[in-house]
């Protein structure tokens, strides 16, 4: 009984990690489901390798996404209302700005989500 | 005209995407050595006890030279098989009298004072000159302010019994990593530098890097090699492109670990890493082509080689490619810009401190049981903003000083000032435990 509702939790996690992916394509830009992407790609095939259960890292994945799913959608709106008042000029300044600002999330994010895995090795920390 | 800054920013960006994946590679690799559980310490346990001869330079070094001393009398390694020379460069405070109280105490500690007519020139000058008293199969050498293990001889000679290794690197770990965010930082970048970097290089069989310090040669090699050169800034580096192309490889140890004081201070950070930066660029000159011609070296060792040399010139890339970039969206010459554009922010996460990329340094701290260091991880996009004009001065000089053809180098030696001391108590190194 316990795997059975541990499965459904994890495909309700992938479900919402693939509504995420969704969300960013038709609400947002194909640049934001790109960035999802890229975050889904280095948060899967590393930290999926860490001690921990599947669920926490499903979890953490997630979470992840509607982070990013967030963080691109205020950006955006930012960028529709400067594309509206400033014109072009704004889209280049767009361009420019989107993958530095992207990685303002994706790099901390990661980095504290870390901490939340049990501990591979023991710490170094005895000279003998 | 936009056509060849495109193509030019093409070129940039793949340079930066063919380090990302190679750091990829690295942190996957130890990622899936770490699960693989060890082999059992009895069946491993080779006897292999050469004469080993330690050199330890110092220059104006009394605030630290005293702790290591001690520390070498501690060693568990057999003393009548261990010679330690410990070479005066022409110190100016009490490193002298220190070194001699020592040496008086412990018959296997040797002095070598030099005055100022023939020290206090550079590190490898003063490592060459205890190269020449060293009697030991095996030289190691270690900085002034390190605090090894007790046990560090024995791993650091036991790759010897392989003939095929030339040089052995240990792992460096930051002393006085509590003391303040700069500290901290260079942690970050040791250990993405160490635990996942040179441990991947040595696990995928590439090129680890001898790093100067924690480390040694084999000593027929280095005689062969005729020692330290003295007229490039990364003697380390230098040498384990010499030792590759020699037909020998050289060893990563990642258990045996040395503290080592890092810089403190923005300006000292400058100074260490302007040294290295140059040092590298003076070696990717004089290698690059001997890699590339080498019959010793295996296709993937050339790569690795190549990368490795030209690694310090990354924050200059990136720079360019900021400046090329930029316009080109502005003038919207092409899709392909603006998808390429994504490659230059990652890579300020990319090469940071010791070029490691953000996953990486995070992935080691990880390995290494850390909890809240990776925090930090963020801020190492200012270290590598830092390091873009380090690196660009350094490259400018050095191509003003090959124009000129004055090959001057002057060592501006890392000053310390002991301040890893008070995070040694009862032989136990304090990182994340107390302020």
């Amino acid at each position: 009984m316990k795997s059975i509702v541990n499965c459904l939790f994890l495909l309700f996690l992938l479900q919402l990690i693939t509504l995420c992916l969704i969300a960013s394509i038709s609400f947002i830009s194909l640049e934001s489901t790109i960035t999802l992407f890229i975050f889904d790609f280095l948060f899967a095939s590393l930290t999926f390798q860490l001690n921990g259960t599947m669920s926490r890292k499903l979890g953490l994945l997630a979470i992840g996404n509607f982070v990013g799913l967030f963080w691109n959608f205020v950006f955006f709106n930012f960028y529709s209302v400067g594309a509206f008042y400033f014109g072009e000029f704004f889209g280049a300044f767009y361009t420019i700005t989107y993958p530095i600002l992207n990685l303002m999330w994706i790099v901390p994010f990661w980095s504290l989500s870390l901490s939340v895995f049990p501990k591979m090795q023991h710490a170094s920390a005895l000279v003998n | 005209m936009l056509v060849i800054l495109e193509v030019f920013f093409l070129f940039l960006t793949a340079l930066m995407i063919v380090y990302l994946v190679r750091h990829y590679i690295f942190t996957f690799t130890v990622l899936r050595r770490a699960k693989i559980p060890k082999a059992d310490s009895a069946s491993t346990n080779i006897t292999y006890e050469p004469t080993v001869s330690i050199l330890i330079p110092a220059r104006n070094e009394e605030k630290v030279i005293g702790r290591l001393l001690q520390r070498t009398a501690e060693l568990t390694y057999p003393k009548n098989k261990m010679q330690l020379i410990v070479v005066d460069d022409a110190s100016s405070d009490g490193t002298g009298q220190i070194i001699d109280e020592y040496s008086k105490r412990y018959p296997f500690i040797e002095v070598l004072h030099r005055d100022k007519t023939e020290g206090g020139k550079s590190k490898t000058s003063a490592m060459n000159a205890g190269f020449k008293q060293a009697k030991g199969e095996i030289i190691l050498c270690f900085d002034a302010d390190y605090y090894p293990q007790k046990d560090i001889v024995e791993k650091l000679a036991k790759p010897f019994a392989n003939s095929k290794v030339g040089a052995v690197q240990g792992r460096v770990v930051v002393l006085n990593e509590p003391q303040n965010i700069i500290t901290r930082l260079v942690a970050l970048e040791r250990i993405g530098g160490y635990r996942v970097d040179q441990e991947a290089r040595d696990s995928l069989e590439l090129i680890p890097q001898f790093g100067g310090t924690v480390g040694g040669f084999r000593r027929s090699l280095l005689e062969n090699l005729g020692g330290w050169d003295e007229n490039i800034l990364a003697e380390d580096t230098d040498l384990t492109f010499r030792v590759y192309l020699a037909g020998y490889r050289v060893a990563y140890v990642g258990d045996a670990e040395c503290y080592e004081e890092a810089v403190d201070n923005w300006r000292a950070y400058w100074t260490q890493r302007y040294r290295w930066a140059r040092g590298h660029m003076q070696c990717c000159f004089k290698h690059s082509l001997n890699v590339l011609k080498s019959k010793n070296l295996k296709a993937k060792e050339k790569i690795d080689g190549l990368l490795l040399l030209n690694v310090y010139f990354m924050p200059l890339i990136v720079l360019v490619s900021l400046v090329v970039g930029v316009p080109l969206i502005f003038f919207e010459s092409s899709k392909l810009a603006g998808i390429l554009w994504f490659s230059v922010p990652i890579s300020f996460y990319s090469f940071v401190g010791n070029f490691a990329p953000f996953f990486e340094v995070g992935i080691g701290a990880h390995l290494d049981g850390r909890r809240r260091i990776q925090w930090l991880i963020p801020f190492l996009m200012f270290t590598f903003l830092y390091n873009i004009p380090i690196c660009t001065k350094a490259f400018i000089d050095l191509v003003i000083s090959r124009i000129l053809g004055k090959n001057h180098n002057v060592w501006a030696k890392t000053t310390h000032i002991g301040n890893g001391n008070s995070y040694i108590t009862n032989q136990t190194i304090c990182t994340e435990r107390l302020p």
